[in-house]
């Protein structure tokens, strides 16, 4: 049966969830909506039934949070709790609905992105982790994981800084190179913690666009009970349930994957 | 982030607490007039009152879209904008806040709504201790009599709707208010509340209160001139 972190919300019965929760997460500008792109088609390709979700989607909370942040207005607790407020109204209405019908639920980022801005901002961890220990434990976290070197280039030649994602109401009088470095590291030192202790499945993120996908593809199709593996992999000498080495691909990419497309700014 | 009781501020803050019907707001209306004709800088600050998060509350009650959760953490976003915006800095600035509900009707109401006692606390620990916290104690039945005076209708989520007690709002509404009571029964002790008789006269609880509020007004800030 399915877990939370901890506390049981009311009115949510666990039981009979038999969907997976699939999470990526990783920094602002590191190319999730890229993948999520082309993760979404080829899930469909093999006859998986998919929802996708992310940060600020909720009907409930989701466009009051960009109308805030528009104003840059929000005090950093509040900031926090209004995050949780649209990520609980997700899973209420969206992920646990879906999980029920058995659905493929991938999500742009879970509870830990925003932990990890919460904890960079100063917060309490003990509260932040007690706030978002209602959440369902996912069936896999791929994390992709980059350099602050190497995502620089990446937001900056693509869409230029962003107040959010540069950290600003951390660093107010810093220009907007200076602080999305300090922002972006101390962001990252706390994923890396994350990481650990919530077990992430880690991608190296400087790859290629189709070498991260292919690594992708390897771990989901681990996650959805070998459906995937069983119909596609060469079968092995032996037994084809033999355990594939980790980060082994599992089927040729046969879609042109595009360029990174440019992403919106931080949700 | 400091917690629940770590706040050393020179202004002072004065809470009241109670179900609908104490005669809570009436109280601290009186209140707040003695304290301003006395000079001192005063300020009201209401429970769902932040602008921000006040439409999406709004539209989310209309719609009734909030489960136990999102009704929780949408009313501790608002109470967190007031808080880091508005009672905070006010008493940085050694004013006396004043709140008509508190931190305790969150407890009440997320946790008769079905959320963990001990999440919710933890969820407020942000939440700066009040100097004194009235809760005014009164009967279930005194408080209906005193609400359903020139009162047409009780709202879905003002009923407790939500919890499919009864169909008949009304007796929704009685079923919740009693359950409310029970959870602030159970506060009294654990967070020290000041408990006031809200069966006697209003000008009887009125001087309890003031007597009270006066022993603790050291530090606060008098205007210099005379309103």
């Amino acid at each position: 049966m399915r877990e939370t972190y901890g506390v049981l919300l009311p009115g949510i019965d666990l039981a009979d969830l038999t969907g997976k929760l699939i999470v990526i997460e990783g920094t602002d500008g590191v190319g999730r909506s890229t993948q999520l792109h082309l993760l979404r088609p080829w899930l469909e390709q093999q006859g998986h039934a998919v929802v996708d979700t992310g940060i600020t989607r909720s009907e409930l909370a989701g466009k009051g949070i960009k109308k805030a942040k528009e104003g840059h207005t929000l005090g950093r607790i509040t900031l926090t709790l209004f995050y949780a407020t649209d990520f609980a109204d997700r899973l209420k209405n969206q992920i646990i609905p879906a999980l029920r019908a058995g659905f493929v639920v991938l999500t742009d980022r879970y509870i830990y992105s925003l932990m990890a801005r919460a904890m960079v901002r100063g917060l309490d961890p003990a509260w932040i982790r007690n706030i978002y220990s209602y959440a369902l434990k996912p069936d896999a976290v791929f994390y992709l994981r980059i350099g602050v070197d190497d995502l620089i280039p990446r937001v900056v030649f693509s869409r230029g800084f962003d107040y959010w994602e540069s950290g600003m109401d951390l660093h107010p009088s810093e220009d907007m190179y200076e602080s999305f470095r300090k922002y972006q590291s101390s962001l990252l030192a706390q994923f890396d913690t994350l990481a650990q202790e919530y077990d992430f499945e880690v991608i190296d993120a400087s790859a290629d666009v189709r070498t991260i996908f292919t690594q992708l593809q390897s771990g989901i199709a681990r996650v959805l009970d070998g459906r995937i593996r069983e119909r596609f992999a060469a079968p092995e000498a032996g037994s084809s349930e033999k355990p594939r080495p980790a980060g082994s691909p599992v089927i040729e990419v046969k879609e042109r994957i595009p360029a990174p497309a440019v992403a919106a700014t931080e949700d | 982030m400091k917690r629940y009781g770590e706040h050393r501020f020179p202004g002072k803050l004065f809470v009241v607490e109670g179900i609908d019907g104490s005669g809570k707001s009436t109280q601290i209306m009186l209140l707040n007039e003695w304290l301003k004709s006395e000079g001192y800088g005063v300020v009201f600050s209401e429970w769902n009152s932040s602008p921000l998060v006040r439409d999406i509350t709004r539209r989310g009650k209309k719609k009734q879209m909030l489960a136990p959760s999102t009704f929780s953490l949408i009313h501790a976003t608002d109470f967190a904008d007031r808080m880091e915006h508005n009672i905070i800095p006010l008493l940085k600035a050694g004013a006396v806040v004043l709140c008509d509900r508190y931190i305790y009707t969150a407890f009440a109401r997320d946790v008769v709504r079905g959320m963990e006692p001990k999440w919710v606390r933890e969820l407020y620990a942000f939440a700066v201790k009040p100097t004194v916290a009235f809760y005014f104690r009164v009967s279930l039945e005194v408080a209906m009599k005193r609400i359903l005076v020139g009162r047409k209708g009780f709202k879905y989520y003002e009923a407790g709707m939500d919890l499919d007690l009864s169909e008949n709002p009304d007796e929704s509404f009685r079923l919740f208010q009693g359950r409310i009571l029970d959870e602030y029964e159970k506060m009294i002790a654990e967070f020290d509340l000041m408990v006031i008789d809200a069966a006697l006269p209003i000008e009887a609880q009125q001087s309890q209160m003031r007597q009270i509020v006066r022993g603790r007004l050291t530090q606060a800030k008098r205007l210099r001139v005379a309103p």
